[in-house]
């Protein structure tokens, strides 16, 4: 039987669990994305990333009972056992402080090509780089808040069910975690100028 | 609006994200007539557009090809090899028949042990008949005596059988001591290394091993320690998954 792919999450997961290998292959299809990315966008580093996906799905394969759809979703799910894959992966390779000086993996943001002139293709690419740096440089509970809330897009909600925090931390720990970024991007000689990095005013 | 409210709703008109049109209009009229407020905007516009960019340059990113692949190979072999439920309900099955086999065993030794112990006792009895009384070349009163006095052995038959030694009952005491001695142990619930329930654990199944820990690591589990003792080491099971995965740790006294 050849499965639709209209099928909707959690009936493909109950499929697989039944031993549906195409449900399972469905399933990889539709979200091996977003962990990759994810993992990649926490880690900064490609064989990470491989690896927590990997990990996540035959987490899938072996204890996907346990996901329960009234507390979420499967996207949801998935991205939550990617972020405790991706800490461990992290802590274990005394990672969590800075991160993105790996030679191997810089390059992994900049394969994409454009049609912008080199110049301005350069700029982009340097604005990304640095960017790219910069979340990997924040404290992880910030940057995991900021890779899924603005990277992939995830709403506030959803962030919080990944986190198993409130949706009012979620937003605040974005704020403290965008303030941070500011800070880190913001070029040094500007900071000299003003003498400070930010100036508040009670108009 | 003031600055301090423009800072808490600052990012969120940055991201575009779903506000009140009131405090949207509030907050785009305070940054036109604040200077700091609409640098602080302007900067928040800016970190949003990085992000962005970052996010479409990657979106295009996936696992590689070959990952699926494997993971469907793991999942076919997982098919065969570990079929959860059957797993578990064949498990209840050796489980009972191994304990119907050890009653068996049991009951069958015990009626062996008591026959060979009977063995000698009937032997004895055998070899011990009741005495006759010979009135054929008796006289009367010889045949009186003996019925007065009758003799020891046939009144007391028990004095003169052999002690029968039991081997097995000092084989059972150093059984119970050994028994007394595991019972002694005293051990917490297993506690989950991972993000695995008590439930999954039991599942999963896997291999426990005994190994020793710094009672400071009873710390690291929420569990109390004694100071006094800190430099000594405690007892523990870990039990691991049929990855080799350390899955949950118990301690054990």
């Amino acid at each position: 039987m050849k499965l639709k792919s209209d099928v909707n999450d959690n009936d493909l997961l109950r499929l697989m669990l039944a031993g549906d290998e195409e449900a399972l292959a469905l399933l990889y299809r539709r979200r091996q994305g977003s962990v990759y990315r994810f993992a990649l966008q926490m880690s900064g580093s490609r064989s990470i990333a491989e690896d927590v996906t990997q990990e996540v799905f035959l987490f899938l394969m072996r204890e996907g009972h346990v996901f329960d759809a009234s507390k979420g979703t499967v996207g949801a799910f998935l991205l939550g056992v990617a972020r405790v894959h991706v800490r461990r992966r992290l802590r274990a390779e005394h990672r969590l402080e800075p991160l993105g000086d790996d030679a191997e993996d810089d390059d992994v943001f900049m394969q994409s090509t454009t049609d912008m002139c080199p110049l301005e293709d350069l700029t982009r690419a340097e604005t990304i780089e640095s960017v790219r740096k910069a979340v990997l440089s924040l404290p992880p509970k910030y940057r995991e808040v900021v890779v899924l809330c603005e990277l992939q897009d995830v709403s506030y909600g959803e962030t919080a069910e990944i986190l198993g925090c409130a949706i009012g931390t979620v937003r605040s720990r974005l704020h403290r975690g965008r303030a941070l970024l500011l800070a880190k991007l913001r070029p040094a000689a500007d900071v000299e100028e003003t003498g400070a990095a930010t100036v508040r005013c009670f108009a | 609006m003031n600055c301090q409210r423009f800072e808490t709703v600052v990012s969120e008109l940055a991201r575009g994200q779903m506000m009140a049109a009131e405090q949207r209009a509030e907050a785009l009229a305070h940054s036109d007539i604040c200077d700091d407020c609409a640098a602080r905007l302007s900067d928040e516009q800016m970190l949003t557009l990085g992000l962005q960019s970052l996010a479409s340059e990657m979106e295009s990113l996936e696992a590689p090809r070959e990952l699926e692949a494997k993971l469907l190979e793991a999942f076919r072999a997982r098919e065969v090899v570990v079929p959860i439920a059957k797993r578990s309900s064949s498990r209840y099955w050796l489980a009972a028949i191994a304990a119907m086999l050890l009653i068996a065993i049991s009951v069958m030794a015990f009626r062996w042990i008591n026959r060979q112990g009977d063995e000698p006792r009937e032997a004895i009895k055998q070899e011990q008949p009741k005495p006759k009384l010979d009135v054929s070349n008796k006289s009367n009163e010889q045949l009186a005596q003996d019925i007065k006095k009758p003799s020891i052995d046939y009144l007391f038959p028990q004095q003169s059988k052999p002690k029968r030694i039991r081997p097995v009952n000092l084989r059972r005491s150093n059984n119970a001591a050994v028994a007394n001695h595991v019972t002694k142990e005293i051990a917490t619930d297993f506690i989950p290394l991972s993000y695995m329930s008590a439930v999954s654990l039991q599942q999963e199944g896997g291999q426990i091993i005994r190994v020793q820990l710094p009672r400071s690591a009873l710390a690291n589990f929420g569990l109390p320690v004694n100071m006094d003792r800190y430099n000594e080491k405690v007892k523990a099971d870990v039990l691991y998954g049929v990855d080799g995965m350390a899955r949950a740790i118990r301690f054990v006294q």
